[in-house]
């Protein structure tokens, strides 16, 4: 039996072997992470606007940056939902509480979306995505979640195709209330539970995944309003 | 005098993790992944992949330093040394395959705490040299991924009408009333198709709890 003094020693060794490695792995790693991951966003806002012309599977990282820097336009928009000129969204303070980025998605001059941030819990993690509108600022021209620690196979189909196309084409507006609807999620099959006008307003659900499903509802709501002052105007023609 | 890689004696590790002694089977352990990541094909194979990685070299690691290693403080040693080597490979995954740790997210972190990787450091890499602790755990960690992609193909195939995310139930036996069966999303139904998985195994490998 080894004494308590070698005892010490031997875990004091080992602390410090594993943690300076494991620092100088994340030290030079960092770099190459976060140009990961910044292409990571960009992909998905690209994604969330549905592309006309879809990013080749081939594309470089520097393509997708390129392609990006022709078609999006960042602007930050205020609470009031006015946009703040000649602010970019990197340049939001994190004092700036009121100040949120804005996504405009053009081809030939012509605005085909606009797209903005979400994020919420789910049932392990917070759900980062985006959320894409068309022109008329009523229709949904897609979504996506790109961040999330949700269970594979279950909360986690929220980042599946299937999912996702749920949202196409459905409306954030009810033309026949005259009032705001943001999309929910309901349990099961939309056509099997609403058959009027607000079949539009909700997609299906994922089974096993109640929590993570109510999640994005309420994130959604949450958003949906936020940047609803921006979009009456576009709805109302201002 | 080195033996040879392959010599009987190596091969009857590797079998025993792959068959005898098979860890999910045998020694009933790692069970809350085998329910966990199973419900499709992909999913399980990455994270048999990453297990059977970070057994091998964890086992390698435990067995080069086992004569140091006091053993007032074996297990959190072992601890240490897990972690580190899942956490280094999650960090090279987010730098260079970031699409794969996207994938992968929850499972890199819950590998730290599969009993199959610390198991096989406390019976086995303490008391052998590093050749045969890399061996066992690559044997323990392929024994691992057969029952773990055995599950996942079932799952998926019958859960979701799915394999590795492509339709292969034909939209005409939907339209006679085929429908997926719920059971195999969730985690019950891993659990009673691991159950007879264990009987099957145990019954042509001919283990007995009773002696």
């Amino acid at each position: 039996m080894k004494g308590n003094r070698y005892t010490f020693l031997f875990a004091v060794i080992v602390c410090v072997v594993c943690g300076v490695l494991l620092s100088a792995v994340a030290e030079g790693l960092r770099h190459r992470q976060e140009v990961n991951a910044a292409l990571d966003v960009k992909k998905n806002i690209l994604k969330a606007v549905k592309l006309i012309e879809p990013i080749p599977p081939e594309a470089t990282p520097r393509d997708i940056l390129e392609i990006y820097q022709v078609k999006i336009d960042e602007k930050v928009i205020d609470a009031e939902g006015n946009i703040i000129e000649g602010k970019k969204p990197e340049e939001i303070k994190e004092t700036e509480k009121n100040q949120y980025p804005l996504y405009i998605y053009h081809e030939r001059e012509q605005i085909v979306a606009y797209a903005f941030p979400i994020a919420g819990q789910g049932l392990w993690s917070t759900l980062y995505g985006y959320f894409a509108l068309e022109p008329d600022a009523i229709t949904v021209r897609g979504i996506t979640f790109y961040k999330h620690g949700e269970t594979p196979g279950l909360g986690g189909e929220i980042e599946k195709e299937w999912f996702q196309k749920n949202f196409e084409g459905k409306t954030i507006w009810s033309k026949k209330e005259k009032k705001l609807t943001p999309i929910a999620v309901v349990k099961g099959h939309v056509e099997d539970i609403y058959q009027d006008e607000r079949a539009d307003f909700h997609v299906d659900g994922i089974t096993a995944a109640t929590i993570t499903s109510s999640g994005v509802t309420a994130l959604l709501d949450r958003w949906t309003r936020i940047y609803d002052p921006f979009f009456s105007r576009i709805r109302q023609g201002r | 005098m080195a033996e040879a890689l392959l010599s009987k004696k190596n091969k009857k590790i590797i079998k025993d993790g792959l068959w005898e002694a098979n860890p999910i089977t045998f020694q009933v352990l790692g069970i809350c992944s085998a329910l966990a990541v199973t419900t499709q094909v992909k999913t399980a194979l990455v994270m048999a992949i990453g297990l059977t990685t970070v057994t091998a070299m964890s086992n390698v690691i435990i067995s080069l330093i086992r004569n140091f290693i006091p053993s007032k403080i074996r297990i959190i040693v072992q601890l240490t040394v897990v972690s580190t080597v899942v956490i280094l490979i999650d960090q090279i995954l987010k730098a260079y395959f970031f699409d794969v740790s996207k994938q992968l997210s929850v499972f890199v972190g819950l590998i730290i705490t599969n009993c199959i990787v610390m198991g096989r450091l406390e019976a086995f890499a303490m008391s052998n040299p590093p050749r045969k602790a890399f061996l066992d755990g690559l044997g323990n960690g392929l024994g691992y991924s057969c029952v773990l992609i055995t599950l996942g193909i079932i799952r998926e195939l019958f859960g979701s009408g799915t394999l590795w995310g492509y339709h292969v139930i034909p939209h005409s036996f939907y339209e006679a009333g085929y429908v997926n069966n719920g059971l195999m999303v969730l985690a019950p139904g891993a659990f009673f198709l691991l159950g007879c998985i264990i009987w099957i195994q145990r019954s042509i490998s001919g283990y007995s709890e009773v002696k």
